[in-house]
């Protein structure tokens, strides 16, 4: 818990940049700035220019520019949300996009406005780096983390840290692949840390300073495969180090004769467990390690700059809940399936869901930001969390204060109840957007929440993920869904092909593979009988993962392939 | 952006060639040499045997034409409007499917 009472000015949840961070911006936009109008006048031809603005975060996708902007661990504060609903209605289409990265793109961007928006964003402390490339992109983190009751470290200083050790890190610029870490501190893994180039948990040492499990070579993409336990031991002050003898192991053998077999997750699965820890142990026994120490100091000192809330709920928080929850059906709903325990008493924290029945997953209108982030003012000390399931979080709301959050959320269109349910669908962009993609994944997903639109009905099917790619890359975790589908491309026509049994979290699994690929007219029926077919053969309270890995993949194949 | 599905063209087929502008990377069509258009309904539809050459044309002179991204794309023979063999081209043709506000046609709308 809080050891230095925080400046007023810093912001709750992350850290407050000083002057050095904000030079550094500065001067990085202003060399993009050169760079764009360089690309404009021709002296800098396309295939000089795109490392560069792939570096500041620009894609070239279908129909535009596509701006991918960091929010490092996910965590921002109103005033940041305010600037990108900014953003969204001055220089795109009046929305953005929340990614499975914690991320937020933008996909009608004009090159020509590019130094102004990264301008914008950096007077708030915001950037595009790290978001693409073959470097250590924007590390993940728990939405929880710093409010959760199961939480034993708060992982958001860690992920600082190795943001700052790997933001322009010398020898991490040219990696073989892009590099992606998740951090969090508990033991229910909700950011895919087994999914994960690197998956770290914090946790109590027992010293009682802190030591993290160390997951390595897990990934979704062309070849998915779950993370191996590397070890459960590393000590906080060997953080760095050990992280920089890992990324230095795959820097030195990785794959770079063919894109596919780049990521570190070939690396650990050619050399095997053993042979590359055996590699990083050398390499960490070999390397200056004072030089790379992280004392308990310069964490403090980290630590110091994050504002932390003020947690005082009344006493009698909880029972306000209580009263208006037996009040109020639709409320007592929204706070079964969209709240999280807090660790304070009095707290809770609230998932406002990006996925209202029918809608774009991960979509938010700038007005809608404006909103989150006037709520985020009012209800939750100013902060806010993306989720990689594509949805908010306001991490620290009273307990007696819930109820009206709750009704400002409904009139903005964002009380969806449907956390963690049938309908809280992960989606890439697929080929509505992505330059790509082979199918358009948007608008499986849509027709999907429609189709079990009623939150009485997905409470009754219970947790249940299904996740959506566009193609083989997987950006929409299809692998790690329980019903995972991806979009394959026959003869330039749209087809799906299910996975089933996929699961992201401690328990994670890769999807298997249900049966040849269905037209896309098919696709949601399908789906629809074999959730029909899950409510047939549960047993109890068995999730769908549950009953899939009780009985198998023979009933559901049966029920979609039957009439199909 | 190309994509290898559109190397994959019929002999008796015809084509159309796009690109995006350089400078807000909107989609556009070409309609004679060095004249673009947003809507794949301008665009000059060229005979298979000579889209290569057309292609060639086009690119060597995208800079100048503030244009990335240079290549054909394989037409309906059956189609009135152009009409892009493959979904992909489709939606960049024809815009976002989940967004009707969105295409190429409403857009010069709200312009006009
Ligand atoms: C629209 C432009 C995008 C492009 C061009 C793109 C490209 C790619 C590629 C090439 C891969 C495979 C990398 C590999 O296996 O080595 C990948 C993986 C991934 N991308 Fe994207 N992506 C895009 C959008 C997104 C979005 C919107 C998200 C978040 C919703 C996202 C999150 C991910 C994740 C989580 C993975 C898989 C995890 C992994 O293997 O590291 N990407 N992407
Ligand atoms: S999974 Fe494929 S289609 Fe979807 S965003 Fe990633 S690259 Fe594009």
């Amino acid at each position: 818990m809080p050891d230095t009472i925080p400046a007023p000015a810093l912001p709750v949840g992350h850290y407050g940049y000083d002057q050095v961070d904000r030079a550094f911006l500065a001067d990085r936009v202003e060399q993009f700035r050169d760079q764009v109008a360089r690309r404009i006048a021709g002296t800098l031809s396309e295939d000089e220019f795109k490392p560069l603005r792939l570096m500041n975060g620009l894609y070239l996708q279908l129909h535009a520019y596509m701006l991918r902007i960091a929010v490092p661990y996910g965590v921002l504060d109103s005033r940041q949300m305010r600037e990108l609903a900014h953003i969204a209605r001055t220089y795109d289409r009046d929305y953005g996009h929340f990614t499975t990265r914690q991320n937020l793109q933008f996909n009608w961007i004009r090159l020509e406005d590019t130094p102004d928006i990264l301008a914008r964003l950096a007077a708030v402390d915001m950037h595009a780096i790290q978001t693409s490339g073959n470097c250590i992109r924007n590390v993940t983190c728990d939405q929880f983390a710093g409010a959760a009751q199961d939480e034993l470290v708060d992982p958001r200083v860690h992920a600082e840290i190795l943001r700052q050790w790997s933001t322009l890190h010398p020898e991490f610029t040219f990696l073989p692949r892009k590099f992606k870490i998740a951090i969090s501190g508990s033991p229910n893994d909700r950011v895919a840390a087994r999914f994960h180039d690197i998956g770290l948990v914090a946790k109590p040492a027992p010293d009682g300073g802190t030591q993290f499990d160390v997951f390595v070579g897990g990934g979704m993409g062309r070849t998915p495969i779950v993370g191996v336990h590397l070890r459960d031991d590393l000590p906080e002050e060997d953080l760095l180090a050990y992280l920089e003898a890992m990324v230095r192991v795959y820097n030195e053998y990785g794959r770079r004769d063919n894109i596919y077999k780049a990521r570190i997750k070939i690396l650990v699965q050619a050399l095997g467990t053993e042979g590359y820890r055996q590699k990083v142990d050398a390499e960490f026994a070999s390397m200056n390690r004072a030089r790379y120490r992280l004392p308990p100091e310069t964490v403090a000192a980290i630590r110091a700059r994050f504002g932390t809330p003020d947690l005082n709920a009344p006493d009698d928080a909880a029972a306000r809940l209580d009263r208006a929850r037996r009040a109020d059906p639709a409320f007592d709903r929204w706070v079964r399936t969209n709240t999280h325990p807090h660790r304070a008493p009095g707290y809770i924290s609230a998932v406002i869901s990006l996925k209202p029945a029918g809608g774009i997953p991960g979509d938010a209108t700038s007005a809608q930001m404006d909103t989150v982030a006037d709520l985020a003012d009012r209800y939750a000390f100013g902060e806010i969390r993306v989720t990689h399931m594509q949805n908010l979080v306001l991490g620290h709301v009273r307990q007696d204060e819930l109820h009206a959050l709750w009704q400002a959320l409904r009139a903005a269109d964002l009380a969806s109840a449907n956390i963690g349910l049938i309908g809280d669908i992960i989606a890439c962009p697929g080929l509505d957007y992505c330059a790509l993609a082979n199918a358009r994944s948007i608008p499986i997903a849509q027709k999907l929440g429609a189709r079990f639109a009623s939150p009485e009905l997905q409470e009754t099917i219970g947790p249940i993920e299904i996740k959506i790619s566009g193609c083989i890359n997987a950006c929409g975790h299809h692998h790690a869904g329980h019903i995972g589908i991806l979009g394959v491309d026959k003869k330039g026509e749209e087809f799906f092909q299910l996975t089933l049994g996929g699961s992201p979290g401690s328990d994670a699994s890769v999807g298997q593979i249900l049966g040849p690929a269905l037209p896309e007219d098919a696709t949601v029926d399908a789906i629809a009988r074999l959730v029909d077919a899950y409510l047939v053969h549960r047993t109890g309270g068995e999730r769908f993962l549950d009953t899939y890995r009780r009985l198998g993949a023979a009933l559901f194949k049966d029920a979609v392939y039957a009439t199909a | 952006m190309s994509d290898v599905r559109n190397n994959r063209r019929e002999a008796g087929g015809s084509s159309v060639i796009t690109a995006n502008r350089l400078l807000d990377g909107r989609i556009v069509w070409q309609v004679a040499e060095g004249d673009w258009s947003p809507m794949i309904k301008d665009a000059r539809i060229i005979p298979n045997a000579e889209i290569e050459a057309a292609i060639a044309q086009a690119a060597a002179r995208q800079q100048a034409d503030g244009l990335v991204g240079v290549y054909g794309v394989q037409i309906e023979s059956d189609e009135a409007t152009p009409t892009p063999v493959t979904v992909r081209e489709r939606i960049r043709a024809f815009g976002p499917t989940v967004h009707p506000d969105f295409t190429p046609a409403a857009e010069l709308e709200a312009h006009a």
